[in-house]
């Protein structure tokens, strides 16, 4: 079914997909917290330009960023003169999905972490806890179901990032080619077979994603509702 | 002891309150939106806009002018909020133990004195209000505070319950003796807990004296007869076991007779509560009447409180006048004006031990 070479593309995607999401947490987190507590001016603005991958055509985004990271790019020139090359390398396809997918994740995450009643937050405050103390004992353990809500479907999303991951870093197999992209490759050489089997491949990866997520936060919740 | 003058700006005025208080308990009454939570957010330092001074037991805790402002962490204040604000994800026992620093000693004797031994593996979504309460009141004094804030901890409990956790509130203030604000519109609750009132409106102090003094106000009569109340403290002095009642001697030095409670000690403090309309008033001589509580009394003054008038009197040897509701008509009929002698009458069983 599969061909050789699609068991090593496949477990490079889901590589780029976990080291993405990985990467994306904690900013992706401080993001989210940053949103859901920050009352000043600009707070619009921010929010804005955050959640724009999620309304722009990926192809968009993956031009602006071929643009900032080409060899004469703005950042291109920097990391060039570091020795540093990002475009159509594994690099890029990381980079694309980290974008495509932070906003996914910064969503969740904030409305878990504006559910938290801050009033409980300031009970810890009385109770000894500094700003700190308090977010990871109170803060956190009471928001965590929305942020790994948030970092499946970011994983989820960046499994099948296609429009910006193909703009800069092209559809080279065995160097930049992930599911999304080898599946369009077969169908545009007529080879639907193949296409077919690497669907079947992103059904039951997503299927395990969500329903692992399901899984842990269903544990994890049954004390408390006992 | 407590001292404070804070300004805060809030939706529709500005609380500006200032006073000094001593230890003990001091409770804080006023109509409902003068201020009260914001005054105890203040203190515990959760309002990040409050200008002024504060100090606890002696540390400056706020001194905006000298740029003072301990975080909530470090001022050392327990706070109940109405609604115990528990932590969910924790059990009563961790949430017991989460201010407490390890102190092993302290968080035992907090569940010892607010009976959480059964309760302690429960998370508070399993918890009826009043335990959760409990909890609430445990957390606060494991975490060693010098001030205890208390928003209307029984506000959000049915009657039996609240006459349930008022002896543990009594608990914490005459075993812990740590000085507490303590947030009620009840006042019987003032007057059972509190060794003063301050009474807030509209975002300042109107008042502050002892709560029998205070009651006499028109604001708080007033709730004080919607509220029905007559809170009389005194000590067990008898069981009578063949007659069915314990008497008690009221700190005035009157006698009244309840059905018999032999779980209460000879020689223990109880506070006994009576409804207004639950008194009964004659102006000639009494005989042949059940009720085994008769005072002599005067009548100091008869207010019109809605449909009823509110009598309060003045017993021999009894210092908190008794409120007595009656109707117009009674009142007609008996020819009640101030200063009119007459007798109270109440049934042992329209007296209930707090």
């Amino acid at each position: 079914m599969l061909a050789a070479g699609d068991v090593e593309m496949v477990l490079f995607t889901i590589q780029i997909a976990l080291l993405g999401t990985a990467l994306n947490l904690v900013p992706g987190t401080a993001a989210a917290l940053f949103l859901a507590r920050y009352r000043g001016p600009g707070k619009e603005a921010i929010e804005t330009v955050l959640s724009l991958p999620l309304v722009l055509p990926p192809t968009a985004v993956g031009i602006l960023l071929l643009r900032a990271l080409a060899r004469r790019g703005l950042l291109g020139t920097l990391l060039g003169d570091l020795g540093i090359e990002i475009v159509f390398t594994w690099k890029a396809v990381l980079l694309a999905t980290m974008v495509m997918s932070f906003p996914l994740l910064v969503r969740s995450a904030r409305t878990a972490f504006e559910e938290v009643d801050p009033r409980l937050v300031g009970i810890a405050r009385t109770l000894g806890c500094g700003p700190a103390r308090a977010f990871f004992r109170v803060t956190l353990p009471l928001a965590w179901r929305g942020i790994l809500a948030g970092s499946v479907l970011a994983f989820s999303r960046a499994l099948g990032e296609f429009g910006a991951t193909v703009m800069v870093a092209g559809n080279i197999p065995g160097r930049t080619q992930t599911l999304p992209l080898a599946i369009f490759h077969y169908d545009q050489i007529g080879r639907d077979d193949r296409a077919l089997a690497l669907v079947g491949v992103t059904v039951v990866l997503a299927f395990v994603a969500l329903w692992s997520a399901e899984l842990v936060s269903r544990r994890r919740s049954g004390r408390t509702a006992a | 002891m407590i001292a404070f003058a804070v300004e805060l700006r809030l939706a529709r005025f500005d609380l500006r309150a200032e006073a000094r208080l001593e230890g003990g308990v001091t409770a804080i009454m006023g109509p409902s939106g003068s201020g009260k939570t914001s005054l105890l957010e203040v203190l515990a330092g959760l309002r990040r806009g409050a200008r002024g001074r504060v100090a606890i037991g002696g540390e400056v805790v706020l001194d905006t002018e000298r740029g003072v402002r301990l975080p909530p962490e470090r001022r050392r204040v327990g706070y109940v909020p109405q609604d115990a604000a528990l932590l969910p994800h924790l059990t009563a026992l961790r949430n017991v133990r989460f201010g407490a620093r390890g102190d092993r000693a302290r968080v035992d004797s907090a569940i010892e004195t607010l009976e959480l031994a059964p309760l302690l593996e429960r998370y508070p979504l399993s918890l009826s209000g009043g335990e959760k309460q409990r909890v609430a009141l445990a957390r606060a004094l494991a975490s060693d505070p010098r001030l205890l804030l208390l928003d209307e901890p029984l506000a959000a409990l049915d009657v039996a319950l609240r006459e349930r956790i008022l002896p543990y509130l009594l608990r914490i203030r005459d075993e812990w003796r740590v000085p507490a604000l303590y947030v009620t519109h009840n006042v019987g609750e003032a007057v059972a807990l509190a060794d003063r009132v301050l009474l807030l409106r509209d975002g300042a102090v109107e008042a502050l004296g002892a709560p029998l003094d205070l009651l006499a106000m028109p604001v708080l009569a007033e709730a004080a007869a919607a509220g029905i109340e007559n809170l009389l403290q005194g000590r067990v002095s008898s069981h009578d076991e063949a007659g069915g009642v314990t008497r008690v001697v009221l700190d005035g030095g009157a006698e009244v007779a309840i059905p018999l409670a032999r779980e209460r000690l000879v020689g223990t403090p109880v506070v006994l509560a009576v409804r207004a309309e639950d008194v009964l008033v004659t102006t000639g001589a009494i005989a042949g009447l059940s009720a085994r509580n008769v005072l002599p009394a005067r009548v100091l003054s008869l207010e019109r409180t809605g449909p009823d008038v509110t009598l309060r009197c003045a017993t021999d040897g009894g210092t908190p006048p008794w409120l007595v509701r009656l109707t117009p008509a009674a009142v007609a009929a008996l020819g009640l004006r101030p200063g009119a002698t007459v007798s109270l009458a109440v049934k042992s069983h329209s007296v209930r031990v707090v």
